[in-house]
């Protein structure tokens, strides 16, 4: 990053004490409490329950029906990360956000309704960007706003997009982060795939056997050192690298050798300036499913070499669940947590060490560490890899 | 140094069996399933055959940012009106995972064997903001080469995509390639040719 890029503003909504603030969840997470329950997908009677970790906002808002779930969450998230930041109220600022699926809920219920549209006259509702121009106008956002697609690498390229405008310039202060909700449109789709566990939720565990669907949004305000220097803001540490690759080698699966996140992991250490052996901590993608925990122990092996060995590796979906778009926000702020606290969250439900993930997967049980420098990857269909380097002061 | 212009397409998904049959053979092997993704394959195969782009690529110094509107809602209305129809055997493995916007890019990127940054930005008609992020990529080596564009869907239904090849300037005339020159659009923000 050319001009440095500092948080100082942090809020999410998670199924883990979902509005209680961010240092809440931190207690919540490095105590290892687990989110992940049975529970029937959110319209459709399916006759059935999936493992899965999912926000109540009942009785929260009585203007919120169940459709509009993502933008409620959003807008708390995002109001936590601003007023964390102490922003004013005059601020100029821009908006990036990530989702996958954006307001799938409410196509869900227009379609089961019977209710077709033609798409040049569809229901603003269902655009992706919907979320973005609902949170511009609710937080009045007078800077440049972006939505980003990428899968589940969303939440982390819509972090790392907006880094990258702030260090070259071109904006002083961005909100950034990610928005997903459960849907029985994601759930039919990874019960299709069989990419969802019927147990608990096992990363890097010889025994998982697959992933729980989440749900959750997660915001962050980057600015640059300058304008944060001004208004003598808080900080809760920089965003030191970002680089994102492509696999270009299947839609749903990730490359064996985990050659895209080879190469993101590399990029984004040459960005840094460091060396490799210089990361404290990295926060996985660990999904908990039998081809992504294996390819990412192979991956950070690659670029860490034996000092892979010696790097703690924890999951947060051990304990969310997999929540697309705001996967990636969520684990970028538990790095900076990590990094405030000097602590790591655990990979819980580990019980069982599989020949090959053979890494410090930080079982169980938090510790603590002198975390400066600390890295999250994320990995998404169509072979996304993305990766953010965040360090502190 | 600015970035050039060295290979434009415009497709609309009536034309990609013609353009189809020239990439035969020369892809890497990808399945098609819905109008979008053919042609966006077929979009950027003849983006880089115009722009003089050997592939499979295989180079992590190429890039694609693809802006998408509404045009990927009427593969999520397909997908999970199946599922309304059929109940939980409706959820067809094969069509979920192009629900993702990101798809599309994920495609071009495997069949051409793109390995740089692939971004998906949702967008309303105009690309204005894919395109500026791609030219701000290139320009602070974030990529060299990067396949830029947009997806949408026009009023009579059919899909449509506009892609520009935007290069690193030593990179095109490295290669010896042709390089555009525009006048009177809104590209003339980004490239001010010589």
């Amino acid at each position: 990053m050319k001009n440095r890029v500092l948080v100082t503003g942090i809020g999410l909504v998670t199924p883990l004490r979902p509005f209680a603030g961010a240092e809440a969840f931190w207690d919540a997470v490095c105590s290892g409490e687990d989110a992940v329950r049975w529970m029937p997908p959110p319209l459709i009677d399916a006759g059935r329950k999936w493992l899965m970790a999912g926000i109540d906002i009942t009785g929260r808002s009585e203007h919120v029906c169940s459709e509009d779930k993502i933008l409620f969450i959003a807008e708390e998230a995002l109001r936590m990360a601003v007023k964390d930041a102490r922003l004013p109220e005059d601020r100029k600022s821009g908006l990036s956000v990530g989702t996958v699926l954006g307001n799938i809920l409410f196509k869900e219920k227009r379609l089961m309704e019977g209710n077709p549209h033609k798409t040049k006259n569809s229901f603003s509702g269902e655009s992706l960007s919907n979320i973005n121009s609902f949170l511009a106008k609710t937080f009045n956002i007078k800077g440049g706003c972006i939505t980003i697609s990428t899968a589940c690498a969303s939440g982390t390229d819509a972090i790392g997009i907006a880094a990258r405008k702030i260090s070259s310039g071109e904006e002083n202060v961005i909100v950034a982060g990610g928005a997903d909700v459960l849907s029985d449109f994601a759930v039919m789709g990874f019960h299709s795939l069989h990419a969802l566990t019927e147990e608990k939720v096992r990363p890097f565990d010889k025994n998982r056997s697959g992933l729980a669907l989440g749900e959750g949004a997660a915001f962050m305000v980057l600015e640059s050192e300058k304008h944060a220097a001004q208004r003598d803001a808080k900080i809760y540490g920089r965003i030191m690298g970002y680089a994102s690759r492509a696999d270009a080698n299947h839609l749903t699966a990730p490359h064996r050798d985990g050659r895209g996140l080879v190469a993101a992991m590399s990029q984004a250490i040459s960005e840094a300036g460091i060396k490799p052996a210089e990361i404290d901590y990295i926060n996985a993608h660990g999904t908990g499913t039998i081809y992504n925990d294996r390819m990412e122990t192979l991956a950070i092996k690659k670029v860490f070499g034996d000092a892979a060995y010696s790097v703690p590796v924890s999951s947060t979906k051990s304990m969310l669940g997999h929540s697309f778009g705001a996967a990636g926000a969520i684990e970028t702020i538990c790095c900076l947590l990590s990094i405030n606290h000097k602590k790591i969250h655990p990979t819980i439900n580990y019980t069982e060490r599989d020949p090959e993930c053979d890494l410090d997967y930080v079982p169980d049980i938090a510790r603590r560490s002198n975390v400066n420098t600390a890295m999250s990857l994320s990995a998404g269909f169509g072979g996304q890899n993305s990766v953010i380097i965040t360090g502190g002061i | 140094m600015k970035p050039v212009v060295t290979g434009r397409s415009v497709l609309t998904s009536r034309e990609t069996g013609p353009e189809l049959d020239k990439l035969i053979g020369r892809l890497k092997q990808v399945r098609f399933v819905h109008d979008l993704e053919l042609l966006t394959v077929v979009s950027v195969g003849k983006l880089l055959d115009e722009a003089g782009i050997i592939y499979p690529a295989g180079n992590p110094g190429l890039s694609i940012y693809i802006g998408i509107d509404d045009a990927v809602e009427d593969i999520k209305d397909e997908y999970f009106n199946n599922i309304l129809k059929e109940g939980m055997m409706g959820a067809s493995p094969l069509l979920f995972p192009y629900t993702s916007p990101n798809a599309l890019a994920a495609q071009a990127s495997i069949a051409f064997d793109i390995r740089g940054e692939s971004i998906t930005v949702s967008v309303k008609d105009f690309c204005r903001d894919v395109i500026k992020y791609a030219v701000d990529c290139i320009v602070q080596g974030y990529t060299i080469m990067a396949v830029a564009g947009l997806i949408s869907i026009s009023p009579d239904d059919a899909y449509s995509a506009e892609f520009l090849l935007i290069e690193n300037r030593n990179s095109a005339l490295r290669r010896g390639a042709k390089i555009y020159s525009y006048n009177g659009d809104w590209m003339n923000e980004y490239f001010r040719f010589d």
